[in-house]
């Protein structure tokens, strides 16, 4: 009687334990059945996700992943996620004929989060690298970016030069363009490089007076520094400016996904609709899809 | 002042959150807790080992590597097909395995530091070994335990601050927030008066609870 019990009770521990370290399981079992079909169309095709376009359409939705941050998505003052990607997105999923789903994500576990079908894009600003079209399916660029400095407002006279920027202690997000820019400039070449673990938190490094200088995205920039905010006091080096790059939109690697939205964010450039979203948010410049 | 006002009531939405995962965690670590505590006392030994393994694995590592495990390796084995809703649910059964596996420990201790010689007494007297835990030991260990497990419930406080990384909306992802949409740095600092209301309203409970219990030196 006492062994039947304990007996029972190793049995509802290791299922609970399963289900805890990832219900390998029950949860295999439940989705057998889209397992095999995925299987089967792996083995009559090369492409992986050849049929990822026709997952998004079966749902009716794509989940786009985003961060917060002025002016891509951000709220307005009534807590509604606005900015020029929040629009840019809703207006190409339009265009596609499904519903927009916003999802915050941490930056850190993008391709996780990409992988496990938990968001079906990353739509956020992002930068188009080699090691991330490795990685991921990434549309046609739409975007113009470029990384600049910035410092207190006293030191930006300072910081304009190769000779100022010298032994000065320079932040930047790990794994951003910014951190490149630091590591491999040769403007940078004698200064002591830190990494923060966002662009947020190497401005306040920069506020705080434990670094000089922060490297960041000119497009953040713009938001984040204006005044009445607590980083008013911090100022762009406009006499330098940094790696010239590109943002795209990430799918999961061989979509098909892509393709239509590339489309799609054709159409929208060509009958002007991308020109008045960009106008609003004062983008119009960077923009590059033709 | 009107800023003040609005961000400490934002937070203070985010705070909710930490202190349903608080109380979801409790409610449900406690006895599991005590579920695996047994077993690694029990004398069937697959039983016995398997609780220690769990406790050694959850134990040994990170929190935050077994929030994203919970959250991302079900819809990644799965091609997506198993998904939480709410990533609430996905921390929530994070930290009760957690915080589980840690109770049974202070269980164990304070279940296998009563003398042999009371369960002794008790056979002579003709009592059964259940009538001995329930009616003998258990209370003794209640009183035995309070301190560690008091220990250990602030600690939960704080680390519900975790539950960030998979994107529950709690009180420091708020004020990151802040700071990165409205470029407040203060907010973050701030979020560190209502974890210590919290700690100082939990510290004065369990004194309470101490001094209770403090009606014979056991």
């Amino acid at each position: 009687m006492k062994k039947a019990a304990a007996l029972i009770l190793a049995v509802a521990l290791t299922a609970l334990f399963l289900v805890g370290c990832g219900g390998n399981s029950s949860s295999n079992g439940d989705s057998k059945s889209s397992d095999t079909k995925s299987e089967s169309s792996n083995a009559t095709s090369d492409s992986a996700q050849s049929d990822d376009w026709s997952y998004i359409q079966n749902k009716g939705e794509m989940i786009i992943g985003i961060t917060y941050f002025e002016p891509m998505n951000y709220k307005d003052e009534n807590g509604e996620l606005t900015g020029f990607e929040t629009e840019f997105a809703k207006a190409v999923c339009a265009e596609l004929g499904v519903e927009p789903k916003f999802q915050e994500i941490n930056w850190d576990t993008k391709e996780v989060e990409l992988k496990s079908k938990t968001i079906d894009c990353i739509w956020n600003g992002m930068t188009i690298t080699d090691e991330r079209k490795e990685a991921m399916s990434i549309s046609d660029p739409y975007m113009e970016n470029k990384q600049v400095m910035v410092t207190k407002e006293s030191n930006v006279e300072k910081y304009s030069t190769a000779e100022g920027v010298k032994e000065a202690n320079v932040v930047a997000e790990a794994g951003s363009a910014g951190e490149t820019v630091a590591k491999e400039d040769a403007f940078f070449k004698d200064a002591v490089y830190l990494a923060a673990d966002s662009q947020a938190k190497a401005l306040m490094e920069v506020k705080a007076g434990t670094s000089d200088i922060a490297i960041i995205d000119y497009v953040m920039s713009i938001g984040t520094l204006r005044a009445g905010s607590d980083y008013s006091d911090l100022k762009v080096v406009e006499a330098q400016s940094f790696s010239p790059e590109q943002y795209g939109v990430a799918f999961r690697k061989d979509s098909d996904t892509t393709q239509k939205v590339n489309e799609a964010m054709k159409k929208l450039a060509e009958n002007g609709k991308l020109k008045e979203i960009a106008d609003k948010y004062s983008l119009t410049d960077l923009v590059i899809v033709k | 002042m009107d800023q003040f006002w609005s961000v400490s009531l934002q937070l203070l939405e985010g705070f909710k959150e930490n202190c349903i995962l608080f109380g979801v965690t409790l409610l449900f670590a406690l006895p599991l807790g005590l579920l695996i505590a047994f077993g690694s006392m029990s004398g069937f030994k697959p039983l016995k080992f398997l609780c220690r393994a769990i406790v050694w694995i959850i134990r040994g590592t990170p929190l935050m590597l077994q929030l994203f495990v919970v959250c991302y390796i079900p819809p990644l084995l799965t091609d997506g097909s198993f998904k939480f809703k709410e990533r609430m649910t996905a921390a929530m059964i994070a930290f009760i395995i957690n915080y589980a596996a840690y109770f049974s420990e202070i269980y164990r201790g304070g279940i296998e530091g009563i003398p042999k010689g009371q369960y002794e007494a008790g056979y002579v007297l003709g009592m059964k070994k259940s009538q001995i835990f329930f009616k003998v030991v258990l209370l003794q260990v209640v009183k035995r335990i309070v301190a560690p497990m008091s220990n250990e419930i602030i600690t939960l406080v704080k680390d519900t601050s975790l539950a960030r990384v998979i994107m529950v909306p709690e009180i420091l992802k708020y004020a990151e927030d802040f700071t990165k949409i409205n470029g407040l740095i203060w907010p973050i600092f701030y979020t560190g008066a209502f974890f210590l209301i919290f700690c100082g309203v939990l510290t004065l409970l369990f004194r309470f609870i101490e001094k209770k219990l403090d009606y014979y030196k056991g």
